[in-house]
């Protein structure tokens, strides 16, 4: 389904995904939102105006003001220091288990491919089902079993994204192992490890940015959902999910609590699936999925 | 052939030019031909000819998104044709004119039945009802030779042959009794035997029907068997007109005459088969002058100079051709 | 049609083995020792005992795997250590509202996005196409909580349209839709982002089609071409995703129960995780996976139905 252009040096490719960021507005938009994210996310020890663990009884479940832009929580902690706080926990959460499914999927994949015969099939059927899964519930099943804690999400979450990139990996090692030079390496002495890192690798590179920007989307989203759930990090630690789910006891009164991490989820999860989207159309048309 | 009467179908100057690349380029270019009532036209050529543009032009099926016609007229039945509304242009497609494609595989929709899609021409064009349409479309699944065609008709396109689905595709096109048919390379995609069984069922039921048809194709041997008149297409253009006979005995244009002698025959050594030097040029970068002068072997100076018109051959309104060599041009004076 | 049932039923069978093979490494293989979970720190040695003799989790772990399957089919999903009901009848008395729930924002979802996505793809680059391409984008950027809290903010607090919580067992059928409005809305707007994107995508590649072109050329009218001739073959790729959405849509339902606190197979599920009662969970995590193979056998039957090759094959 996905066309890979196979054969190409690495510099080609990464010049593709470059050409393909500017002919796009979308990339764009998202890129820039989603780098502002960041850039926040890591100045919020500098920037935050409060320290997010602070609580004031004096000033519980204040409105915005202009000591809290945001509000304070039932505790009196300011809104927006928190939102700051959580935005380096959501990203760096999301971020390690989406790395480790790439490296763990990938690996899988290319090994899967590299062998073939029937190693290959068995494992592949089990990527099916792992695949069958909704993340979210998986998440939840994985979590709920092991406890909740960092490591535990981040387990949780890569565990849902590794039969995609297991996929996007095994295709194009399909391919390149049939092909002549790849024999010619062989001769040559070069280990097996070493001709798949220098010959598939740079072919899925582009297919890789894409499902990896699309993927970090949803892993924000199912870290989110946990929270939310309370399956996340512990209180009185600020996530967004948490503290949507504490704004969510006082949504009667205090609507602010949850709409200002509500808005602060949608912003970073819109920008990632802007600039996927905008990629994926930009590298190959065709080239579209569910999730 | 009448001549003298009004033609059903007269295509003048017509020009249909695609943007691509940043520029719009005519892949036809100034074609002109008419079509008597009763009268069987191939258009031959290689693929990209033109051709298969010229009978989309004339449907007024040029894909909206990159092309359109730029200039002349088709004049069908004395009405113009090109600006007509596509509203209009709707009833008549499928009632006056209809086509049929190469590729019976594709297109035929895959998730309606093949009643349903001969039954629904009639029910656009005649306001027939269901029942009506269904009675119809089946005696035309008959008339085309489907055997069992009681028992096939509720069944789906995947469920036929190739030979199969383009009778299928005959029956869908010949519902409204046209007065036109276009057949674009109708049995290119059937294997030979199949070929042979097609076009006799289309000539048959050309006569049945008593209707003039355009028949496109590369392959000259099927022409031999089936049209009345010959337009050789290059690169975009004609370059020659014929009675079929006349084209055959007397090939005038150089392009003609290579290409008759590239068709195998079963009397003469494969080894002097010849095939045509050189490549047909890009849509973006025709040559100046005679788009064939390239590869033309009797290539003059004014070849590569100024593109010539088509002019009658010795005197013969008849028999044209579009070379400076072989057709003399002092002739359109008096054309 | 028959055949082709009967043939996937057949398949999904190694599925389902496969998918309760995963939820018994989760459940039994990764948690260690289920017991000292349940009990706390503090446990004695024998209350420990007695809890993994309960729970079946002495035994060698092949019997383990063995009766856990046996268990999965027959049924026999445990009973609650906090209530002392048997699993199966408290799934029994939910799952009514989350199939009510689920097939009404499924029908919502196709309701607004194959009519979006045609549009979109009818009007490609024109307003709105971009309008939307940007809000399916938007759209399946929520998570389902935000946007179920936003939709309960808006609709049910501040303009008091549809209850806040909403209550299941309605008998008064206005009522009952009154309730289910705000979370099926929820679950179908998020369906319907992604079913306009693939509507739309499949739609554009349909209308280039040679038959598309053969309908044209019969003198089919415009609207019947999009509507009759191109839509029905649009639609076999759109059947994938909603296949693979109904697996988000399964996640999604969880957290639009909690937030509209509407009874379901989601809020069973978090209110054992709330109790810690373990073995509701571990049925919990059963009944998924029958759920997730039902699903995907109602994906392939219904391929069957739009498709006529398929079921022929």
């Amino acid at each position: 389904m996905s066309a890979i252009t196979l054969g190409r040096g690495e510099g080609h490719l990464l010049a593709q995904v470059v050409r393909a960021f500017s002919a796009n507005a979308t990339s764009w938009i998202g890129l820039a939102l989603f780098l502002a994210i960041v850039a926040l996310a890591l100045l919020a020890p500098v920037i935050s105006p409060y320290d997010p663990l602070d609580q004031d009884v004096l000033t519980r479940l204040a409105p915005p003001s202009a000591d809290h832009w945001l509000g304070t929580d039932s505790y009196g902690r300011d809104i927006l220091s928190r939102l700051l706080w959580g935005a380096r926990l959501s990203l760096v959460i999301s971020t390690v288990s989406i790395l480790a499914a790439m490296l763990i999927g990938g690996v899988i994949g290319i090994v899967s491919g590299y062998v073939g015969g029937r190693f290959d099939l068995v494992v592949m059927q089990a990527m099916d089902v792992l695949l069958s899964f909704p993340s979210l519930i998986m998440g939840l099943m994985v979590v709920a079993m092991l406890g909740a804690s960092m490591v535990n999400l981040m387990i949780a979450i890569a565990l849902t994204a590794i039969a995609p990139f297991a996929r996007i990996a095994r295709a194009p090692t399909i391919v390149v192992k049939e092909r002549d030079y790849i024999e010619a390496c062989r001769a040559l002495g070069f280990s097996d490890l070493r001709i798949m890192a220098v010959h598939i690798l740079p072919n899925i590179i582009a297919e890789i940015i894409v499902m990896g920007s699309l993927w970090l989307a949803t892993a924000i989203r199912i870290e989110a959902s946990l929270s939310f759930i309370g399956l996340g990090v512990r209180p009185p630690t600020a996530t967004w999910g948490g503290m949507i789910r504490e704004g969510f006891e006082n949504i009667l009164d205090s609507a602010w609590l949850s709409v200002f991490p509500s808005l602060a989820i949608l912003l970073v999860v819109f920008s990632l699936n802007m600039i996927g989207d905008g990629l994926r159309d930009a590298i190959d048309p065709k080239l579209r999925s569910g999730e | 052939m009448a001549s003298g009467a009004a033609p059903i179908l007269a295509v003048e100057n017509l020009v249909t030019a695609f943007r691509s690349g940043g520029g719009e380029h005519a892949a036809v270019r100034d074609v002109s031909f008419t079509v008597q009532r009763n009268e069987t036209v191939a258009i031959v050529g290689e693929s990209g000819c033109g051709k298969s543009v010229t009978a989309l032009s004339i449907m007024g099926l040029v894909p909206a998104a990159n092309g359109r016609i730029v200039a002349g007229h088709i004049r069908f039945a004395g009405r113009d044709l090109v600006g007509l509304g596509e509203d209009e242009m709707r009833k008549i497609r499928g009632d006056r004119i209809s086509m049929i494609f190469q590729e019976p595989m594709t297109s035929l929709n895959p998730v309606l039945t093949v009643g349903f899609q001969i039954a629904e021409t009639l029910r656009y064009h005649r306001g027939m009802d269901r029942a009506a349409a269904g009675r119809a479309a089946l005696d035309l699944l008959e008339q085309v030779k489907i055997p069992a065609a009681r028992q096939r008709f509720g069944d789906y396109p995947h469920q036929f042959s190739g030979g199969m689905r383009q009778r299928v595709m005959i029956a869908i096109a010949l519902a409204c009794r046209p007065e036109l048919l276009l057949a674009d390379e109708p049995t290119t995609a059937l294997d030979v035997t199949i070929q042979a069984q097609v076009l006799s069922l289309l000539a048959e039921l050309k006569s049945a029907y008593g209707m003039a048809m355009i028949f496109i194709t590369h392959n000259l041997g099927v022409v031999a068997s089936i049209a009345d008149r010959v337009a050789v297409m290059y690169a975009g253009e004609i370059v020659e007109v014929a009675p079929l006979d006349t084209l055959f005995a007397h090939p005038t244009h150089p392009y003609t005459e290579l290409l008759l002698r590239s068709i195998p025959r079963v009397d003469q050594d494969a080894r002097h088969l010849s095939t045509i030097p050189g490549q047909v040029p890009s849509i973006s970068a025709m040559p100046r002058g005679c788009r064939f002068a390239p590869r033309c072997p009797l290539r003059v100076a004014i070849c590569a100079e100024r593109d010539p018109l088509l002019a009658p051959v010795a005197g013969s309104p008849a028999h044209q051709a579009r070379c400076w060599v072989r057709a003399p041009q002092a002739e359109l004076a008096h054309a | 049609m028959l055949g082709y049932v009967v043939k996937r039923l057949l398949l999904a069978v190694p599925t389902l083995f496969a998918v309760l093979t995963i939820v018994f490494v989760l459940a039994r293989v990764l948690p260690g020792d289920p017991a000292q979970t349940i009990l706390g720190d503090q446990a004695t040695q024998e209350a420990l005992e007695n809890m993994r003799h309960r729970l079946g989790v002495d035994k060698p772990i092949a019997a383990q795997y063995a009766e856990f399957l046996v268990d999965a089919v027959r049924g026999k999903w445990g009973t609650s250590l906090v209530t002392g009901k048997p699993v199966v009848d408290e799934v029994r008395n939910v799952l009514p509202y989350t199939i009510e729930l689920t097939v009404t924002a499924i029908i919502v979802g196709a309701l607004i996005g194959v009519p979006l996505g045609t549009w979109s793809a009818i009007y490609r680059n024109r307003w709105i196409d971009y309008l939307a391409r940007m809000g399916s984008l938007l759209g399946l950027s929520f998570p389902a909580f935000v946007s179920a809290i936003l939709l309960l903010l808006a609709f049910a607090i501040e303009l008091r349209w549809f209850p806040v919580i909403s209550a299941g067992g309605l008998d008064d059928p206005v009522e009952r839709l009154r309730n289910l409005a705000l979370p099926a809305i929820n679950l179908g707007i998020i369906m319907a982002a992604y079913v306009t994107r693939v509507t739309r995508s499949s739609m554009l590649e349909v209308l280039g089609e040679d038959y598309i072109r053969t309908a044209r050329a019969k003198g089919v009218p415009r609207r019947a071409i999009v509507w009759r001739h191109a839509l029905r073959n649009a639609l076999i790729p759109v059947v994938t995703v909603v296949g693979l959405y109904l697996g988000i849509l399964i996640g999604n339902s969880v957290l639009t129960e909690i937030v509209f606190n509407r009874p379901g197979l989601g809020k069973l599920m978090v209110s054992a995780l709330n109790q810690r009662d373990y073995t509701v969970l571990q049925g919990m995590m059963v009944v998924y996976a029958f759920v997730i193979v039902i699903v995907n056998l109602l994906t392939d039957l219904t391929y069957g139905f739009i498709d006529p090759r398929v079921k022929r094959q």
